[in-house]
């Protein structure tokens, strides 16, 4: 029965037009494996295969594929005498029974191209010829007047001998929000919603990407100039003012002095601030720029951003010692403190030598320890890229290869630590001799390479243990295209919630930048500046783009990704847990610290262990990605916010601001007013100063101011940023 | 309940009662939820919903899981699977007792369970061949994420518990088959899992982030239960915390373009759970085993494992989707005292201590929720991390053994589940003469994961994402659907 049909679909099959001549593995048929999703993560390409037949991972390895082809099963994947009963027909038409069901049928010219192959012979190419070297699409930008309309993508491959084919119907095209822009099997492009998608095309291990844009169609769209504070309004305009987004105008005073507070020092101001801010007469633009100046470069904004960098370089006691985490922390707390620059900063930590009590900056290493985990480190924190995946496989989306990760690694290949002198010490040196990295495939010594070419002039490569100097070299310079645009990057998503790329630790071709021109300028300007981070938040906090409101209008109620207004982001745990200290004047007490310690000083995350600050999402410095701290809202959270300690207790402390308001005599009008300025780092409105005094005169004053404090406390007002 | 409850309210589905409104959807994207981008978060969703399973026997037929795991590693030639026919050092002690099921035998220090089998299918084909030295941790991570642990130390030693670890099966289930009461969603208890330091390990939300961790309730049930957040305050008695709630409400409402911006968030619809769990008193009430007759305490065995069970039923009943009862021990423990790791000291303990408690507990809790109707509604499973060599005294793990001692054993060893379309009176799968190996139908713990995720209707290949973003399947395990009726 099977073996009728098959002979009679071969009878049928002899419209041979569309196939190749002579086919090979490397131009014709490994295309195939990868459209029919062969090679995909749930299938063969799994790490361990799929039913004793394991393919690269989307085809990365071709060579390997081939041999797994023709050798496994001792060859029984293909029957030269009769094409159609090779099981590499078989299989996918299911003429006999696959895991992976029916991939294409047997009139299908993927089933004459693999047929025709296996009858000449199975070649498997000419690498030097049959390579893709590019792939090209066009249109390069698709624009969309509205929703509904289609556009059809074309895909051309250049090989490395210069051919060109039209591959539209193997390359894979995704969407980065399929519903904004859908993609169908035939690869046509429709606009669904109004909105901006990527598009991801890739074939043979090469990919592009192109920018999709629905317009909003709705008419009456008119753009209002707002006034541009810097070069980085002008970038987001020129963007908004394309996409019909009229911007938002800023937040009011008060709401900008919280704001800023807790982006740039991570506390909330405290009433009288708020009052004096408020008061102030001169011109809004002016007074808070001055107020930027006097935030940066504060006590507090140097605790803020040492707990941002103790994530990111993992300072914790469980890698670093008791003794190793506060020289660590206070190493990373001095260098912000003297605005050290970033380019220096990040060069003097991967040269660091020596003991890590005399030299902290080696604590660096003392976290991973080893080269491979090091150098996924190091590009990770100072490159916004994620190599880990090319341990195991080709960047499925991206061009980082397996080789190139271990030629990475084996810039660290030579660092070696050793026990000191102290209790808990180490020392940080060169290794003298058998330091080399090898390769896992065939143990040949893997050298250093830079994983791209710097744009100025190249590094030379020492052949000895200094090695990884050259890559600081290469890694903190002007000329290294991710250098200084992943930290901007970065910085820019502390004070917006997402950066212009997103997640800002995951820069690869296939994650583009929301808008280029602004990325590109803002870090242009980081680097004239001599990688100054304080010249680059400063920057950022004076922009209108930073200090527009939270109100919406038609034209960008929906926009998210283009800075057009202000998204609420949550406090952080140090945040919130600060913030109720000072809003109640009550600190919580922690037997590590002293008494009058913030969340924001504590050296690390042992400081109030599965506490309130571990439910709120503090990292746990377990890895570098900025996503060990969440943001989300739990369960967990509302229990602890409603009918924990941490509010609850602050709240009623009989030494706290309640107790002091209270004995002090004040009118209720003044208790809600002190209250209000104190949660929500504002006055309250007419109507809530009336709900406010209503509630407060309706029984016990003490009592029920208490329990405003709690209802502000608890309230979005004071849980986000906003 | 209260009025102003209603905006507090969970938005009520369209679909069937598990699937998540579009409103959700768009929450867990925008906040980010796990490593999801909407758009995959929805094509995801849309491929678990493809419902390949519909209509198959046993899939979406459990919506609660009480999973009892027996860490340490009970011998299953002792308790489940006897072998009198074997030499005697392989055979051991104990004497084989008929069970409601024609046929299969187990040790006669099981007698109630002996007669409870006819509500139960008994696996005696677990197995599953270990890469390198294996010992509790890694075994448990297995069983309980269906992912072998990626970092094994030269000893067999794996990590303490990190955000980049595969989530226990009860977050996955407490995220995906959301409670829809006021309740919590996954409770586990009296004691963490654990091997001499790494404490937790395998039994956390991982990469889906604390907030699908389980709710631990470390403590002995056989004593008075003391519960900080979910009691009412002192100083905050249910009027206050109303009047409280009220001014909330107030404050919120009168931020009128804030609320707009967070309508998205789950703030809400968080702050109305909690409250109801702290007003209602239902987790509360759950907790509290002095709503229990004398009788029904006494029927689970007075001690911190029969309690344990006992308020599994318990929690249950309130409304909690999976909980998580753990062999109250250290699983490498003492097993004079408490483990059931019987290196040191086999028949003694188990004859004494550890086959009472078990056989009492599981049996009450099984005949009490068939009798309740609970157990057509809910998954029972029993389960260790591995067996015990069949043979005495010998070095399986590299640890020393007693002569009656028996070391770890994964290549075979015996399993109860039951309830939610589980056959009642089955035995599935047969071990060969010594109780070594499967003889057929093998089950690695991987597809008992699988059919437990299946059980509760949801696809066992469904595409998840790692902390780095990578697709993963949910488990690779295959489904059993020979254990359902």
């Amino acid at each position: 029965m099977r073996l009728l049909a098959a002979v009679s679909l071969v009878g049928a099959a002899m419209a041979w037009a569309e196939v190749p001549e002579k086919p090979t593995y490397l131009r014709d048929i490994a295309p195939i494996l990868n459209k029919a999703g062969c090679t995909s993560g749930p299938c063969h390409g799994s790490a361990k295969g799929k039913n004793g037949f394991k393919l690269s991972l989307r085809g990365y390895d071709a060579q390997f594929d081939y041999e797994a082809l023709l050798y496994d099963l001792s060859g029984r994947r293909f029957n030269r005498a009769e094409p159609a009963k090779s099981l590499m027909l078989a299989k996918p038409t299911q003429e006999v029974a696959h895991g992976g069901g029916l991939r294409f049928d047997a009139n299908s010219d993927y089933f004459r191209t693999i047929y025709r192959w296996i009858e000449q012979g199975v070649p498997f190419g000419d690498e030097a010829k049959d390579t893709v070297q590019a792939v090209e699409v066009t249109p390069k930008d698709i624009f969309m007047a509205k929703p509904g309309e289609q556009v059809s993508v074309k895909v051309t491959a250049r090989y490395v001998d210069g051919a060109v084919r039209d591959v539209s119907r193997d390359a894979t095209v995704e969407s980065s929000v399929p519903d904004v822009a859908g993609v169908d099997a035939a690869g046509a492009v429709k606009g669904e919603r109004i909105g901006e998608a990527t598009l991801l095309v890739r074939f043979m291990g090469k990919l592009n990407t192109i920018p999709v844009t629905v317009l909003n169609p709705a008419p009456g769209f008119a753009w209002k100039a707002l006034p541009q504070h810097n070069f980085i309004d002008q970038a987001i305009d020129a963007k908004l003012q394309k996409l019909k987004i009229q911007p938002s105008p800023v937040v009011d005073d008060a709401g900008f002095l919280r704001r800023v507070s807790l982006d740039l020092t991570g506390q909330i101001p405290t009433a009288d601030q708020v009052r004096a801010f408020v008061a102030d007469a001169t011109p809004a633009r002016v007074k808070r720029a001055k107020l930027i100046d006097r935030l940066i470069g504060s006590p507090a904004f140097v605790d803020h951003w040492t707990v941002k960098w103790g994530d990111l370089l993992q300072s914790s006691r469980k890698y670093l010692g008791d003794k190793g985490v506060y020289a660590f922390r206070e190493y990373i707390r001095e260098s912000l403190a003297a605005n050290k620059p970033y380019d220096k900063w990040a060069h003097e930590m991967l040269t660091s030598r020596g003991s890590v009590y005399d030299e902290p900056a080696a604590n660096f290493y003392r976290v991973t320890r080893d080269a491979k985990p090091t150098m996924e480190k190091t590009t990770q924190v100072f490159l916004g890229v994620r190599m880990v995946c090319a341990q195991c496989h080709d960047h499925p989306f991206e061009r980082w290869t397996q080789n190139q990760y271990y030629q990475m690694s084996a810039f660290f290949s030579a660092v070696g630590l050793r026990a000191g002198y102290e209790v808990g010490e180490e020392i940080l040196f060169d290794q003298r001799a058998d330091y080399e990295l090898k390769h896992p495939k065939d143990g040949r010594v893997v050298k250093p390479q830079f994983l791209i070419a710097s744009t100025g002039k190249p590094v030379a490569i020492p052949d000895d243990a200094r090695r990884r100097d050259a890559l600081a070299d290469w890694l903190a310079s002007k000329e290294n295209p991710f250098f200084a645009r992943a930290i901007t990057n970065r910085v820019w998503s502390y004070f917006f919630g997402k950066g212009i790329i997103d997640p800002v630790d995951d820069i690869r071709a296939s994650n583009p930048p929301s808008n280029p021109a602004l990325l590109d300028a803002l870090t242009r300007d980081f680097v004239e500046h001599g990688f100054d981070l304080q010249h680059l938040m400063r920057t950022i906090a004076n922009s209108r783009a930073y200090q527009t409101s939270i109100v919406t209008n038609e034209w960008n109620a929906k926009d998210e990704l283009n800075f057009s207004h202000a998204l609420p982001r949550r406090l952080t745990a140090e945040q919130l847990m600060d913030g109720v200290a000072l809003a109640t004047g009550s600190r919580p007490v922690f037997p590590e610290v002293p008494q009058d310690t913030s969340a924001a000083q504590f050296p690390d995350p042992h400081v109030g262990k599965e506490g309130f600050l571990d439910v709120f999402g503090r990292p746990q410095r377990e890895s570098s990605l900025e996503s060990e701290r969440r943001s989300d809202f739990s369960l967990p959270q509302a229990l602890n916010l409603v009918n924990g300690k941490t509010i609850s207790d602050a709240v009623a402390d009989p030494k706290g601001r309640v107790a002091k308001i209270i004995l002090a005599g004040k009118s209720d009008a003044a208790i809600v007013e002190d209250l209000y300025l104190a949660a929500l780092s504002r006055l309250p409105e007419k109507d809530e100063a009336e709900r406010g005094v209503k509630y407060l005169s309706a029984g016990s004053r003490a009592m029920r101011a208490q329990d405003l404090l709690w209802a502000l406390l608890n309230s979005k007002g004071f849980l986000y940023i906003h | 309940m209260l009025n102003f409850m209603s905006r507090f309210a969970v938005q009520n589905c369209d679909a069937d009662e598990y699937s998540p409104t579009r409103r959700e959807l768009l929450r867990v994207g925008s906040l980010g939820l796990g490593a999801l981008s909407l758009p995959q978060f929805l094509a995801h969703q849309a491929r678990a919903n493809t419902n390949k399973y519909a209509g198959a026997r046993g899939f979406s037929s459990a919506k609660n899981v009480v999973m009892i795991f027996l860490q340490g590693g009970p011998s299953h030639i002792d308790i489940w699977d006897p072998k009198p026919d074997a030499p005697s050092n392989i055979r051991g002690e104990f004497k084989p007792i008929k069970t409601k099921i024609p046929g299969t035998h187990v040790s006669e220090h099981m007698p109630m369970m002996a007669e409870t089998l006819d509500k139960v299918t008994l696996i005696r084909s677990m197995s599953y061949t270990p890469s390198g030295l294996f010992n509790h941790t890694a075994a448990i991570y297995q069983m309980l994420t269906g992912y072998p642990p990626d970092k094994v130390s030269p000893s067999g030693q794996l990590e303490p518990p990190t955000p980049a670890d595969f989530p226990t099966a009860g977050s996955h289930i407490a995220k995906m088959r959301p409670v829809k009461d006021a309740m919590l969603p996954f409770v586990e208890l009296p004691r963490p899992l654990q091997e001499s330091g790494i404490i937790g390990k395998g039994g956390a939300a991982g990469f889906l982030g604390k907030a699908y961790d389980p709710y631990r309730l470390y403590q002995d049930p056989a004593e008075p239960i003391k519960l900080e957040d979910l009691a009412l305050r002192k100083d905050i008695p249910p009027e206050r915390l109303r009047d409280r709630f009220e001014l909330l409400k107030g404050v919120n409402g009168s931020m009128k373009e804030l609320e707009k911006a967070l309508n998205q968030s789950a703030v809400d619809e968080y702050y109305g759970k909690a409250y109801d769990l702290v007003l209602s008193g239902k987790a509360r009430d759950a907790m509290d085993l002095g709503k229990e007759s004398n009788k029904v305490r006494d029927r689970y065995g007075r001690h911190t494992f029969g309690q344990s069970m006992l308020m599994a039923r318990r929690l249950i009943e309130a409304g909690t989707r999976f909980v998580q009862v753990n062999w109250p021990s250290v699983a490498n423990g003492d097993p004079e005292k408490t483990a059931w790791d019987t290196h040191a000291a086999n028949f003694g303990p188990l004859k004494n201590l550890h086959c009472p408690k078990l056989d009492r507990s599981l049996s009450a809790l099984l005949t009490e929720m068939d009798d309740r109707g609970l157990l057509k509604e809910t998954l029972v499973v029993a389960v260790g991390e591995f067996g015990r060599s069949p043979r005495m005294g010998v070095s399986t793990s590299g640890n020393s053994n007693s002569p009656d001692g028996r070391d770890h054993w994964p290549y075979c060893y015996s399993a109860v589940v039951a309830g939610a379309g589980i056959a009642r009176g089955q035995q599935y799968g047969e071990s060969d003469a010594t109780a070594s190996s499967p003889k057929e139908k093998p089950v690695h713990p991987c597809d008992l994961l699988a059919t437990i995720y299946y059980s509760l209707g949801i696809d066992p290949e469904m595409e998840i994402r790692n902390h780095l973003n990578q697709p993963r399947e949910l488990v690779k395990g295959k489904i059993v659907e020979g254990l359902f009726a």
